[in-house]
C-alpha cells in the first residue's frame, strides 16, 4: 500500500503572463494524515486544491496524489481517480437540490461501482454505510428523506461530509467547509469530520481562514501571496 | 446510464415550469408544421377525389381546365355547348353504366342551377361517399309524372342559406340575373322536394332540377330574352308541353360512369373520335390534380412558413436552455467534484434538452392528430377536405425527423456551454 497520500515537489503554478501564483518546494502527507492549508485570499489555495483533485493538470513540478503522478494522467483518468478515491466538500451548496438527502448521500456509490463495492464490503450496503456515517456525524435521522432545501446549513454540510466519505475514499478535499457555520458548530463539525475520516484511514486536506481549527490537524501548510513556505 | 437518466429526470422536474413552456413551444410549432403539411396533403387528395364516382367528364373540345371549372365547380360558363345527340350516343355505349347530362346557365339567388337527371343522385360520389338526404327525395321522372318538371332538389348550403325546406316554392333566374329585362322565370315557380346532406363538394352550392324542367323554363326564349318581353312570341307559345319534346338541343357537359374503370381510356378515345361535333373526355381525378398545381406555390410557402416557425421555436428552446445554464453552474461543479467528466456533463445536459424536444414533438404530433380527428366532420362538410388522422405520412415523418435533427443541434448549444463551463469553473463556480 502506498503510504503517501500527497507528495509534491517543485510544484508551481502561474496564470498566463503573471508571476507564479505559488511555488511549493516540498510537501508530503502520509496516508491517514490530515493537512491544514492556510493563506490569504488569492494565494492560490483553490488552485492548489484543483490540482490535487485533478481538475487541472500541474504546470511544472511533481504532483503525486495517492501514488499517481497527476501530470501523467489524462483528464478522464484524473476525473476517474477523483471519483473513485476522493471526496470533496465545498464551502456550501454541496447538494443537488433536486435529490433528497439519501440520494445525495448515495450518489458517489451510484456513479462509481468501486465505491459501492467498498461500501458493501465494510458495511453491508451503501445505505448502511450512509446511515452509520450520518449517525457518527450527528445528522438527525428524520432529515433523511427531506428535500435538501429544508435542511440547515450545518445539516447540509454534514450530508456533504457523509457523501464525501461514502465508499471509503483515501483522500478528502475540503474547501472552507466550515465558513458558513457559526463558531461553535465549526469546531464540532471539524472534530467529527476528522474523527470519521481517521476511522476510515482517509487523509483530509482542508483549506480554511480560521486558524483556530489548525490545532486539530497533523500538519499545517502556510501559503503566502506570490510564494510559499 | 440509468443513473444519468434518473438524474436528468429529477433535475428537469425541479425546473418543470420553464421546461414545460419550452416543450409547449416545440409542440405548438410541430402542430403548425404538421397541420399545414397534412391539411395540404389531405386537401389535395380530397380535391382530386371531389368527384370520385365519375369516370369521365365529357364536353365540347377545348380547355380541360375550363370544362372542369364550369362542370364541377360551376365557376365560369361554357363558351360552347355539345349536342344532345352526343349524350345519347355515349349513353348507348356498352361500357357506359350511366351517363348524366349537365345543363348550366340559370341561377338561384346567385347559386348555380344544374339541370340533370335523377340518376345523378344515385351515382354521384365525393370522397367515395354517395349522396344522402337531409329531407325529402329526388325529383321524379317527368316522362312518368309531368309534375316532376317543376321539382327541385337543393344542396345543403343553398337550403341552409335561405332556410328552405321541402315544400317551399322558389323562382329561378335566367343567367346570372341583373340584366336590363325581367329575367326571372317567375312564370315557372318550382317546388322543393328534397334537400341533400352536406358533402363538402361543390354540389352543396347547387340547385338541381330535371333536365326537362330546365328546358321547359326556356321554351320561347331567344338570345337570352324572355318570351314575356316578346309579347307576340309568348302568345304563340303552346300552353301544354309534351314532355318527350322537351329534350334540349345542346348540353353543357356529360358525366359518365363506366362498368369497369379499366375501360376509361378506350371509352375516351371512342368519345373523342365520334363523328359529330368535336368532343373531349376528361378524367376528373387527373384534371383536378392538374388544377391543383395552380395553388402549389401557396401551398409550398405555407409549408415553408411552418418550417420557419418550427426552427424559430427550436432556436428559442436553445436560447432558454442556454440562459438556464448559468443557474446550473453549481450543479455542474458538484457533479464534477464527484468525478463526472466534462463529456459526461455534456451528455447529461444534451439528454435533457433532447428529451424535452422529443416529448414536445410527440405531444405536437398527438395534438395535431387529435385536433384533426375532432375536426374531421367539420372539415369534410365545411371545406370538402377529408382528413386521415393516424400514422404520419412519409412527408410528415420526414419533417418530424428533420425537426428532431434540428432540435438535437439546438440542444447541442446548451450542452456545449455546460461542457465549457465545467472545464472553466472546475470545482469553483462563481458563487450564486
Amino acid at each position: 500500500m502506498i503510504s503517501q497520500a500527497l507528495s509534491l515537489s517543485q510544484l508551481s503554478h502561474a496564470w498566463p503572463n503573471r508571476p507564479a501564483l505559488f511555488d511549493i518546494t516540498r510537501l508530503t502527507v502520509s496516508q491517514g494524515e490530515h493537512l491544514f492549508i492556510q493563506g490569504p485570499s488569492g494565494c492560490g489555495k483553490s488552485t492548489l486544491l484543483s490540482l490535487l483533485a485533478g481538475v487541472q493538470p500541474p504546470q511544472s513540478g511533481v504532483c503525486e496524489v495517492l501514488g499517481f503522478n497527476m501530470a501523467a494522467l489524462s483528464p478522464v483518468q484524473r476525473d476517474r481517480l477523483r471519483g473513485e478515491h476522493m471526496g470533496v466538500v465545498f464551502q456550501q451548496f454541496n447538494l443537488l437540490p433536486y435529490l433528497d438527502v439519501q440520494s445525495n448521500a448515495l450518489l458517489p456509490t451510484r456513479l462509481f461501482a468501486s465505491r459501492a463495492k467498498a461500501s458493501a464490503a465494510h458495511w453491508g450496503s451503501p445505505l448502511q454505510q450512509a446511515k452509520a456515517l450520518a449517525d457518527r456525524l450527528k445528522l438527525p435521522p428524520q432529515v433523511w428523506h427531506q428535500p435538501v432545501h429544508q435542511l440547515s446549513v450545518g445539516q447540509q454540510q454534514r450530508v456533504a461530509a457523509v457523501r464525501a466519505l461514502m465508499g471509503s475514499p483515501r483522500l478528502l478535499i475540503a474547501d472552507e467547509p466550515t465558513s458558513a457555520l457559526d463558531d461553535d458548530n465549526q469546531m464540532e463539525f471539524i472534530d467529527l469530520l476528522l474523527d470519521t475520516a481517521q476511522q476510515q484511514n482517509a487523509s483530509v486536506v482542508m483549506v480554511s481562514h480560521n486558524a483556530r481549527l489548525a490545532s486539530r490537524f497533523h500538519q499545517v501548510f502556510q501559503m503566502r501571496a506570490g510564494g510559499s513556505a | 446510464m440509468r443513473l444519468w437518466l434518473s438524474m436528468a429526470w429529477h433535475s428537469a422536474w425541479s425546473r418543470r415550469f420553464a421546461l414545460l413552456l419550452v416543450m409547449l413551444s416545440v409542440s405548438v410549432s410541430v402542430l403548425i408544421l404538421l397541420g399545414v403539411q397534412q391539411l395540404r396533403e389531405d386537401a389535395r387528395r380530397s380535391f382530386s377525389h371531389a368527384l370520385s364516382g365519375v369516370d369521365l367528364i365529357v364536353g365540347p373540345r377545348g380547355s380541360a381546365t375550363e370544362l372542369m371549372l364550369y362542370s364541377v365547380f360551376q365557376i365560369g360558363r361554357p363558351s360552347r355547348n355539345m349536342g344532345f345527340a352526343g349524350f345519347e350516343e355515349i349513353q348507348r355505349m356498352p361500357q357506359v353504366r350511366w351517363a348524366v347530362p349537365i345543363q348550366l346557365g340559370d341561377t338561384y339567388q346567385g347559386y348555380p342551377v344544374l339541370g340533370t337527371k335523377a340518376v345523378l343522385f344515385k351515382e354521384f360520389k365525393s370522397q367515395g361517399r354517395g349522396l344522402e338526404w337531409a329531407q325529402g327525395r329526388a325529383f321524379g321522372n317527368p316522362s312518368e309524372q309531368p309534375q316532376a318538371m317543376s321539382e327541385v332538389v337543393l344542396g345543403a348550403e343553398v337550403a341552409q342559406r335561405f332556410g328552405h325546406q321541402a315544400g317551399d316554392l322558389l323562382v329561378l333566374t335566367h343567367g346570372t340575373g341583373g340584366g336590363p329585362e325581367d329575367t326571372d322565370h317567375d312564370d315557372h315557380p318550382l317546388v322543393v322536394v328534397g334537400v341533400l346532406k352536406p358533402t363538402g363538394a361543390p354540389i352543396d352550392r347547387t340547385v338541381l332540377i330535371n333536365l326537362e324542367g330546365f328546358e321547359a323554363m326556356h321554351q320561347g326564349w331567344g338570345m337570352g330574352i324572355s318570351p314575356k318581353s316578346l309579347k307576340s312570341a309568348a302568345a304563340a307559345l303552346p300552353q301544354t308541353l309534351d314532355v318527350n319534346a322537351l329534350q334540349p338541343v345542346s348540353l353543357s357537359a356529360v358525366w359518365v360512369g363506366l362498368h369497369n374503370r379499366a375501360d376509361v381510356f378506350s371509352v375516351r378515345r371512342k368519345i373523342e373520335s365520334m363523328n359529330r361535333d368535336p368532343l373531349m373526355a376528361v378524367l376528373p381525378g387527373v384534371a383536378l390534380d392538374e388544377l391543383w398545381q395552380v395553388v402549389k406555390v401557396v401551398e409550398n410557402s405555407l409549408v415553408l412558413v411552418g418550417f420557419m416557425v418550427a426552427v424559430s421555436a427550436m432556436l428559442g428552446v436553445a436560447a432558454v436552455l442556454l440562459v438556464a445554464m448559468a443557474g446550473r453552474r453549481k450543479e455542474l461543479a458538484i457533479l464534477r467534484a464527484m468525478g463526472a467528466a466534462p463529456r459526461a456533463l455534456l451528455g447529461f445536459v444534451l439528454l435533457e434538452s433532447v428529451l424535452v424536444c422529443l416529448v414536445g414533438i410527440v405531444c405536437g404530433y398527438i395534438a395535431s392528430q387529435s385536433l384533426m380527428w375532432a375536426a374531421q366532420d367539420m372539415l369534410r362538410t365545411g371545406f370538402g377536405v377529408m382528413v386521415q388522422p393516424g400514422w404520419p405520412s412519409t412527408d410528415s415523418l420526414l419533417s418530424l425527423g428533420g425537426l428532431f435533427v434540428v432540435s438535437v443541434l439546438a440542444s447541442l448549444l446548451p450542452a456545449w456551454r455546460a461542457y465549457r463551463l465545467s472545464l472553466m469553473d472546475g470545482l469553483h463556480p462563481p458563487s450564486v
